[in-house]
């Protein structure tokens, strides 16, 4: 299938595809906190500057990302509009014949689907310039001082999760694709369409998930592997600076 | 010398579905065998058991007289099992990486890892692909990589299940080759597969499986005569023309 690219590696030869593992981490993290903090618009108008400019940078296919974040959009004005539905405030038109539309609630909703949107960004950069190997390498680095905490077990945990989006992601593609063949968009009754998508699905990464246990099993899976060999370059902290910079920017107020 | 030899091996599933009844079965160094049998007759099952993947309920796996409950990891690396769908088998994001999960495992230093991912594609013709999304391969080329993956950890036994399944005649025909090829070099291949009519010319032995029994085992030219009772299809070519059933030229 491979249609949807959304969390999917692409490999390239950019400086961020060459990124250090462990800085790359630290950048998610930095400007993921950054993105939670942003609250005025020249703050997200900063955060959308830079994630864009790092997709550019990147050379991902701005095209394809864009048809896989309609379903992020989707959320985004779902948030949208319950917000500003159900947050209490001043009438933004006070005569309104069915609900009433808070400025406050409009405001609100707005900086979090903002940043749903701004965080889905950041995370197509990052995924997009890095394999899943790489991000996992780097966050066992990082926990492994951390006490109690099993590093390589988080770790694969992370992995396994994101190879899981991807397989439930191809799965559904092809499930949608398969119920339409059959007519499924005859049943008017939303409910029964889901029903109908999400048992098979359900289903289906239940089995997934069982062979690649035995998958990973039958080749030797082990919390103790083979270390990882990182080296940062100056560019990379370049990269790491920058984005502290604008976390330094948005929480300055 | 059998290298590895199933005992009396039975399993039965939670739901109490017995998959494997009294099935023993040896194989020797640098044999060429091919498991064939309907659909649901438990070869899966049992190349699962080979590898250490399920253990039975009773009977007991050896290899090299050694049961293999001693050292799953050593049996796992020396002892490659190609799944029958192989995207449920790829865990990297690229070529390399997912070639490069099982050396991990086994803790090889990175060097060591880097040098038998190279080899591994070499062997499967996929040096130039290394660095591509594993799911935006075709049908044969995921096939490969899952070969590939499985050569990197260097085992001396192969079990390919079903290989050739929902690949087109190129498809079947690389890896194929590269079975073969993998046989000459003197690993012991172990093949699962209802399709004889592409394969079964290099095989040493055939072996029927049927309702979770071993049915028949021997000699193909033997053998062949009597599958179409247990459900797989009879090739038209027998006795000596067995040489043409390949789909190599």
């Amino acid at each position: 299938m491979a249609q949807v690219i959304f969390l999917r590696y692409m490999p390239g030869d950019t400086l961020l595809h060459k990124m250090d593992g462990r800085l790359k981490l630290f950048c998610l993290v930095v400007l993921s906190v950054a993105v939670g903090l942003a609250t005025g618009w020249i703050h997200f108008l900063v955060l959308l500057g830079a994630t864009v400019t790092a997709l550019v940078w990147a050379k991902l296919p701005l095209g394809a990302l864009l048809r896989d974040w309609r379903f992020f959009a989707v959320i985004g004005v779902v948030i949208l509009v319950a917000n500003a539905v159900f947050v209490p405030g001043e009438p933004l038109l006070p005569y309104f014949p069915l609900v009433e539309v808070s400025q406050e609630g409009l405001g609100v909703g707005l900086r979090f689907a903002g940043r749903l949107l701004l965080i889905v960004m950041v995370c197509s950069a990052v995924m997009g310039t890095t394999p899943i190997s790489v991000l996992r390498d780097a966050l066992e680095w990082c926990l492994r001082p951390v006490p109690f905490v099993p590093a390589a077990r988080v770790a694969m945990m992370m992995n396994l999760t994101i190879v899981f989006v991807c397989v439930i992601m191809d799965n559904y593609a092809e499930m949608v694709y398969a119920q339409k063949s059959r007519c499924v968009e005859s049943c008017r009754n939303p409910i029964k369409r889901m029903k109908f998508l999400a048992l098979p699905l359900l289903t289906r990464t239940l089995q997934r998930t069982e062979e690649i246990v035995y998958a990973m099993e039958s080749r030797c899976y082990s919390e103790t592997r083979t270390q990882p060999i990182f080296t940062a370059h100056k560019a990379d902290w370049g990269v790491a600076g920058a984005c502290l910079g604008v976390l330094i920017f948005v929480s300055s107020g | 010398m059998p290298v590895l030899e199933a005992r009396n091996l039975t399993h039965v599933f939670a739901d109490g579905t017995t998959a494997l009844r009294d099935v023993s079965l040896k194989i020797g160094e640098g044999e060429f065998v091919i498991l064939t049998g309907a659909n649901g007759s438990g070869k899966t099952v049992f190349v699962r058991h080979l590898n250490g993947l399920l253990l039975p309920t009773q009977g007991v796996v050896t290899l090299d007289d050694v049961p293999i409950t001693h050292n799953l990891v050593e049996v796992r690396r020396s002892i490659g099992l190609v799944f029958q769908d192989a995207d449920s088998q790829i865990i990297g994001q690229t070529v390399a990486e997912d070639v490069a999960f099982g050396p991990e495992n086994l803790r090889w230093p990175r060097e060591a890892v880097q040098r038998v991912v190279k080899e591994a594609l070499a062997v499967v013709g996929m040096e130039e692909l290394s660095d591509r999304n594993p799911h935006t391969l075709s049908g044969g080329q995921k096939r490969r990589l899952t070969v590939a993956g499985v050569l990197a950890m260097k085992p001396g036994i192969l079990i390919f299940d079903e290989p050739f399944t929902g690949l087109d005649y190129r498809g079947v025909v690389q890896i194929l080759e590269r079975l073969v090829r993998l046989h000459e070099l003197g690993h012991t291949v172990v093949l699962v597969t209802h399709e004889l009519e592409k394969a079964l010319a290099h095989a040493d032995r055939l072996v029927v499986f049927d309702r979770g029994r071993l049915a028949e085992d021997g000699e193909p030219t033997a053998v062949i005569e009597g599958v179409e009772k247990y459900g797989v299809r009879r090739p038209h070519k027998t006795g000596e023309e067995l040489s043409a059933l390949t789909w190599l030229r």
